[in-house]
Parts: C-alpha cells; structure tokens; sequence
C-alpha cells in the first residue's frame, strides 16, 4: 500500500497553490524557488504541468549520487536525502529525467519532494483536483471507468446502416 | 463594540443560510428547484418561463428567458400598468 | 518583522535608480497596493502636469499581500494621472506579475520622467536596470513577453507590457501581463506609452517572509474553503464570469445599441453556455481557487486557431450588446484583439457603440467613417474599428481620444449620446433601475466605474437582515436598508461601504471576487485581520483597516479636487433621466433614475464620507485621519 501524488495536468489552473504551500511548510516562506513542486507553463498556449519528483521504485538520482546521500524510503514509498551525506554536488539535479530535483539557491541545498512526511500540503490545497495524493494502484481507477463507460455507450448504440 | 474578534465572522453568519441547489426566479425572486438536468422551468409563482443550465450536478442556473413566453407576460404587466394609471 | 520591504525610485530621463525601506509606520497608515499608491500619487505629482508628459508619475505596486497565504493575492496595481479623464488614474490586475515582482526584491516602484528612446526595466533579485527596448517596440503583448524571456533567457520571467494601443498613446491603452490579465480603465497604458517604457520585467528568487507559517497555512485553507463554497464561484469557476450574463440581460440590466435598448434579446448564440464549448478547461491567477479564466481558441473566421483567455462579462458588453452584435465569433475575435493591442475593451467597445449611434443620426457619415457601415449589429465593422482605434486610423484615431475629446472633435450633439461620467466610459450594465449601482458610477473616483464602490448585491434580493450584517461591520450603521434593487433607501451607506470595502482589497492586494462584491458570504474585514496578521504580522483590527480605506479613498478625493474636479461631475448624463427603459422584466420596464431622489443620495453619501456639501473632505475629517498635514512627503 503506497500513495503517491499523482498529477492530472489537465485539471491544473496555474495558480502555484502548491508551489506555496509548499515552501511555506518548508521553509516558512513563500518562493517558488525553494519549492519542492513547480508549475512549468506555456504561456501562448495556455498550459500549465505540474512537476514533481515521481518517487521512481529505481531511481535515476539515487544511481547517480556518488555519496549513497539519496536513498529509498520503503516506509513511505519516497526517496529522501540524508544531508549530513549529502556534499551538494548536484549531480541528482541533472539526472533526474523529470527535472523534479530543486536547487533552493538561497539554503543552498538540493531539495525535493518528501510527500512532507506522509501529509503532502500541495494536495490538501489542490481543490481542482490536478493533483491528488492516493493509493498508487488505484490512480488509473478513473481514468478506466471512464473509457470502460465510453466503451459500453457506443457498444449499446444501434447498430448504424452501413454506408452505401 | 463592533471592533472586537467574534466567534463567528459576518460571512461565516450568513453562509448558513446558503440552500444548494436551490435558485431564484429573476422575475419575482421567489426561491424554486427543478428537476435535475431540467432545461426549462416555469416558475409556479410568476409564470416566467427560464431555460436553465447546469454548471454542476445538482445547481442550475437560469441560462437566459423563454424570450416569446417573458416578453408576452412582460407587455401584458405594463399594458395593465398604464391602463390601470389612465 | 516579516514586512521588511522596498520601494524603488526610477527617474527615466536621468536613468537613476534609487530604493528604500518602506517604514512600517506607512503600512499601518496604507497598507500597500492602491493605498499606499493614493499617498505616493498625491505626494508626488505636482497639481496641473500633463498626463501624457515626463512630469507625470507611474506607480506600480503590490499589495501588502501579494504573494502571501491570502488565498487571491495576486493583485498588481497602477497608478498615475489619468490622460483619459485628467484626474485619478488606477487600474489593477491579476496574475502573476505583482507576486514576482515582490520575489525580486520589490513592493512598490515609482517611475518618473521619459526616456529618450524606447526602454524596459529588467527587474531582478534586488536589482534594477534600464534596457534598450527598440527590439520590442511596436510588438504585440504576448510577443513583448516572449521575445524580452528570449532576450534575457529566463522562461519564468513575468513581464507588464503595453501593446500598440499603449505605443500610439490610445487615451484608454492599458498595461497588460501575460495574456489577458489587463490593466485597464483610465489610460495607463499611454502613460508607460508617453514615457517611453515599453515594459517592465521581473523575476526573483528571495523569499516572501511569512510571519506565522503554521497559523496562516491552516487559515488559509479554511478562507479558501469559505470562498469556493459559494454557489457564485462554483459557477465563475466553470464559466467565468460570463456567468453573469444570465441573469443581467435576462432581466433587463444591460446596455444595447449604446443606450437606447436595454436587452440584448434572441441572443442564446452568445449565452456562456456557448461560449463554454469553445473553452477548454478554466485557468486561475496566482494562488486562486476560484479559476474564473476561460482558455479558448478561435474556432473559426480570420483569427481561426488563436489561442487566448476569457472573454470577461465586460468584452461581451462591449462586443455584442453595445454594438448589438450576436455572433460569439466576434466577441472572441475582438477580446483577443483588444488583449493583444493592450486597449480597454470597456472603453473600445463603448466608443464603438457611441460611433453606432451617431451614425445611426447621421451625425457621422460615410464620409467620416471612410466608407465603414457602422450600423448596429455589424461584426465586422467592430472588428474594423479595433484595429484603426489602436493604431489610429481615421475615424480610430478621435475615438482614441476618449469620450471627451472625441466629442468634442466630432461637434454637432455627440456629446449627448455618449454614457460617460468624468470622461470615462461606463460599463454596460443599465442602472437605471437600479439606483445603488447609479449612485456607485455617478460618485466613483476614477470616473464612471463599477469594481469601485458597486454594491453588486443589492440586485439579489437578499433579506434586510443579511444587510445588517454585512453592511454593520466593522462600523455600526443603524439607518434604512432596503431589500428592493430599485428603492433608494439606504442605497448610499451600501455604496459608501463599498467603497471602503474594495479600497481595502485593493491596498492588501486581495481579488474582489474574493469580497462581498458577488455573494453575501464572502470573506471581510474580519477575516483580512486575520489575514494580514499571520502573513505579515502586522496587528491591525477590522477598524484599523476600514480606516485605511478611508485614508485611501479621501486621498483619491483630495487629489481629485486638486486638478479641479467639482461636485458637478458627481453625476450622471442625461439619459439615465430622460429616457425609460423599455425592455426586461415588468420591474425593470419603464425605469429612469429620479433626479432629485440621485441628489439626495449624493448628499447623504458626502455626509457619510465626512465632506461638506460641494463634495470636499472637511477639516475636521482630515484631522481624524491623521491626513491634514498631506502632502507630507515621507515616502
């Protein structure tokens, strides 16, 4: 049993909610910067996707790191960082293939996302719904449903003349 | 004194007396329900007549008038009006 | 202290930069944002300077908290002396600028002079720089953006920008932020314009200090809560505030063909229902539960494929039931053009209408339109009029001159048909059967206006005991309220409450559709105590904040009467009086504002504000508000 923040981009507004609340119960401030989740947007096309560290079960920035300072949290499915190991080399900045790993520039620290032990605020604020923090196997449920109702209503439709 | 910390906020007072799904005839401001999904709705008090929308499940809202029924109900209440003043 | 914050001097014709503390004695006086910007404005423009010249001053700010845990923050503000009206310039907008512009460093600029040639300011982590901006002038605003993020390479950077409109000194230009979030009202677009600033970028990485983490993460999320309960922005979150299409023109509260008709009727193609299917998905300002911003691509015509956002309630007025227009094609067309031409489309589509109707008289002709039919319900020559308006074009170039002037220049009995009040176009809602909402236009300081003192709930027919306690706080107010939108009883305390009440958002940087502007149970001065405490720390009970509203709005007032504007313009043209409505509901049939009952609400309306009877704050009142020493010069 795990959950995981698992992100609808398509029900996400922009409004980096998230990003605050975030570096707010963190660091007691508000700076997008010092985020451990952030909005990438496309302005001209009116897109906004949610970035956030996907807790990979084989994690690319816990290969990478020279000084095993990330490592696997079982208990609640994350990966953390032990900062006394940590040497601030940055090389999980780069591997991570979701760019999901911040360099808070001002604490001058590497930093992402620790489901804040277990109470992720993003998605307690996240009233749209773009970002919700559930049960890993049940996070494509909906998305089944849905296509399996849409499967049935054009299955119990007439059956259409063919075309002449 | 009107300047201290109350228990309840103006806005939290006056939230209780929210009713979902209820909505108000903009004729006569009588407060009505319809059936889910409904399109139009006569009110029972006035006789204007609304085609509604529903932006949620279970709130409608009025979407614009039944224009022939509104403005017929409409030109009879003034004609009885400046009768009514001659 | 959290509220450790700057404010920047620019002096554009000497190019330096000069930036200090903001002493916390001025918060507690005037917050931030609009109230702090009435200080500035009144301190540093000297009486009679032309708006359009270097003598005119800019400011630009956030509010107290902007970027906070105060869910809707996202507040940006503008001020300097109108060139539209002449008198108090203001505009405020959402988004993400103001927010940005506090991460790097800043809560207030002021900006003084002209440049020689075209620059921008490139605002970043405490540090302020004039650039050459001849790459961008004469671009578009959403292409000003992408191309200043090109030039200094950041994707994150957020830029306020003019367009066209604002390049060419269009007297109602606005300054605009990414795509639609507009500045607009009062022309400071032509302000930024005169001054040779194209735009004004931002982006910073320093913190926002919150004073009680804890306390303002937990009570945040209960004032969210309060305001997505409301059934009003659970449907501006679905359809924007389109939304309040329905029950205006259903009713009979909106302005067509200019003045003459008060309801658009036939018109279910541009219902928001239609608009809806265009849409895909609503998108939200900084911090903003509410997402009252529609994201849409033209589906069809010339703009075929664009992509923008919106249209607000206001476009739908200016491009469909003014001009009386129907096709939804239109509407999205000319809000897409307006936004990137960085024009009012308020003040765009009222002079279209007004040009209408006086071609409708014969008091323009073909002659004058240059061959334009500009007959009632004529798509394509809104769509017309928009482009030779921003870029000056014939006919365009008197209509960009605003109300005033324009009739001026096109003579005969223009002036009669033009629904103004001190030189600014009105919304198109009708309020002649609703005199609360009269009043509101009639008295607002930036000229015929409705996101000033507009008591927009008084058309809900809400109990007279709701009225009492939402119009009882934080002052006590035991005179008559009334439940009826077309009685003047008490109609000038709702309007005089109002006004302390938007004053007070607009200075902590708070959204309106965050306040008793759309529902009853929206959060008020009790909850923004709450709220400026745990964000900031700045202890200030609901009584304090009214009385910085207060301070704010007499400023406003003082600097008014200063460049000369006298009781007479507290009012309304003609036709509110003359002419009845004709269409809508039996209630609203027949309506016209009563000119005596209007004086009467004026008066009562001065007297609360603690003016004397030709509308000028007495001694006395100044005294209690600590601003009878003003200007003074602190900041």
């Amino acid at each position: 049993m795990t959950k995981q923040l698992v992100i609808d981009y398509e029900k996400c507004t922009g409004c980096r909610l998230c990003e605050m609340v975030c570096s707010v119960k963190h660091e007691g401030v508000v700076n997008p910067a010092r985020s451990r989740i952030n909005i990438a947007k496309w302005e001209t096309k009116g897109l906004t996707v949610p970035v956030v560290c996907r807790q990979c079960e084989d994690a690319p920035c816990v290969s990478a790191c020279p000084t095993n300072a990330r490592m696997r949290d079982e208990e609640l499915g994350r990966v953390i960082v032990n900062y006394d190991r940590c040497i601030g080399c940055k090389t999980c900045v780069v591997a991570c293939p979701f760019g999901a790993i911040n360099w808070d520039p001002l604490a001058r620290k590497v930093i992402s996302c620790d489901l804040c032990d277990g109470e992720p605020q993003c998605a307690r604020f996240c009233e749209t719904g773009a970002i919700r923090f559930i049960e890993v196997s049940t996070a494509n449920k909906d998305r089944q449903r849905e296509a399996a109702g849409q499967l049935l209503e054009s299955m119990q439709k007439p059956v259409q003349p063919a075309a002449r | 004194m009107t300047n201290e910390r109350r228990a309840e906020t103006t806005a939290e007072a006056t939230a209780r007396g929210r009713t979902y799904g209820a909505f108000r005839c903009l004729n006569c401001f009588e407060r009505n329900t319809a059936p889910s999904g409904a399109k139009s709705f006569k009110c029972p008090k006035c006789g204007f007549e609304w085609r509604l929308s529903w932006p949620m499940p279970t709130q409608p809202r009025i979407r614009g008038p039944v224009w022939e029924t509104n403005r017929r109900l409409a030109e009879e209440a003034t004609a009885k009006q400046t009768k009514g003043e001659k | 202290m959290a509220l450790n914050r700057k404010i920047a001097y620019i002096d554009l014709t000497t190019g330096t930069v000069e930036a200090k503390p903001i002493p916390v004695k001025m918060r507690k006086q005037f917050l931030g944002g609009r109230g702090l910007d009435a200080y500035l404005l009144y301190n540093h423009i000297k009486p009679g300077v032309d708006a359009l010249g270097p003598d005119n001053v800019l400011l630009v700010s956030a509010g107290v908290l902007v970027g906070t845990l105060a869910s809707a923050s996202s507040r940006t503000h503008v001020a300097a002396k109108s060139p539209l009206t002449g008198y108090f310039g203001s505009c405020n907008m959402g988004g993400f600028f103001s927010p940005e512009l506090r991460f790097a460093g800043f809560d207030h600029l002021v900006i003084k002079g002209k440049a020689a040639k075209p620059v921008y300011l490139w605002i970043h982590n405490g540090e302020i720089e004039i650039r050459d901006a001849s790459k961008v002038w004469g671009k578009g605003v959403r292409d000003t953006q992408e191309a200043i993020r090109e030039e200094l390479g950041d994707h994150e950077i957020k830029a306020m920008t003019i367009g066209i409109a604002g390049e060419n000194k269009v007297r109602y230009a606005n300054v605009m932020t990414e795509i639609k979030n507009s500045g607009g009202r009062t022309g400071m677009g032509a302000v930024m314009g005169s001054k040779n600033l194209k735009a004004i970028a931002v982006r910073g990485t320093m913190d926002i200090k919150i004073a009680h983490p804890a306390e303002a993460l937990e009570y945040d999320k209960k004032v969210i809560s309060q305001v997505t309960a409301a059934k009003v922005s659970q449907e501006m979150g679905k359809l924007g505030t389109l939304f309040i299409w329905g029950a205006t023109n259903s009713q009979g509260l909106v302005r067509t063909r200019n003045f003459q008709l008060n309801q658009l009727d036939e018109s279910d193609a541009i219902e928001p229902e239609e608009f809806e299917e265009h849409t895909f998905g609503m998108a939200a300002c900084y911090g903003c539960q509410v997402h009252c911003r529609a994201r849409y691509v033209i589906p069809d015509g010339e703009y075929k494929g664009v992509y923008d956002e919106g249209p607000e309630y206001t476009s739908i007025g200016a491009f469909a039931g003014e001009p009386g227009c129907r096709d939804l094609t239109t509407v999205l067309a000319a809000n897409h053009l307006v936004n990137d031409y960085g024009m009012d489309t308020l003040e765009v589509g009222g002079m279209i209408a007004w040009a209408m109707e006086l071609y409708e008289k014969g008091i323009l002709t073909d002659k004058d339109t240059g061959g334009l039919d500009l007959s009632f319900g004529n798509e394509a020559a809104v769509i017309e009029m928009i482009h030779r308006i921003a870029k000056r074009e014939g006919l365009g170039d008197i209509l960009a001159e605003g109300p005033l002037r324009a009739a001026e220049k096109i003579g005969k009995d223009s002036i009669k048909y033009q629904i103004h009040v001190k030189g600014m176009s009105a919304l198109h809602s009708d309020d002649r059967p609703a005199p609360a909402l009269a009043l509101g236009i009639a008295t607002a300081s930036r000229g015929a206006d409705h996101l000033r003192s507009r008591p927009a709930i008084d058309l809900y027919h809400l109990p007279e005991p709701v009225l009492r306690q939402i119009y009882g706080q934080p002052v006590p107010y035991e005179g008559p309220l009334t439940s009826d939108y077309t009685d003047y009883e008490g109609k000038s305390w709702q309007v005089f409450w109002q006004e302390q009440c938007y004053m007070a958002v607009d200075s902590l940087g708070i959204c309106k559709y965050h306040t008793i502007f759309l529902g009853p149970n929206f959060p008020n001065f009790e909850e923004w105590s709450k709220l400026l405490y745990y964000n900031t720390g700045l202890e200030m009970t609901p009584l304090d904040i009214w009385n910085v509203a207060r301070r704010a709005n007499m400023l406003e007032r003082m600097f008014n009467l200063r460049e000369g504007l006298t009781k007479q313009e507290d009012w309304l043209v003609d036709r509110y009086f003359d002419e009845p409505t004709k269409l809508g509901i039996p209630k609203i049939r027949g309506r016209v504002i009563d000119r005596d009952k209007l004086h009467k609400l004026i008066d009562e309306f001065y007297g609360f504000q603690g003016w004397d009877t030709k509308g000028v704050p007495k001694p006395e009142t100044l005294k209690a508000l600590g601003l009878e020493k003003e200007p003074s010069h602190q900041l």
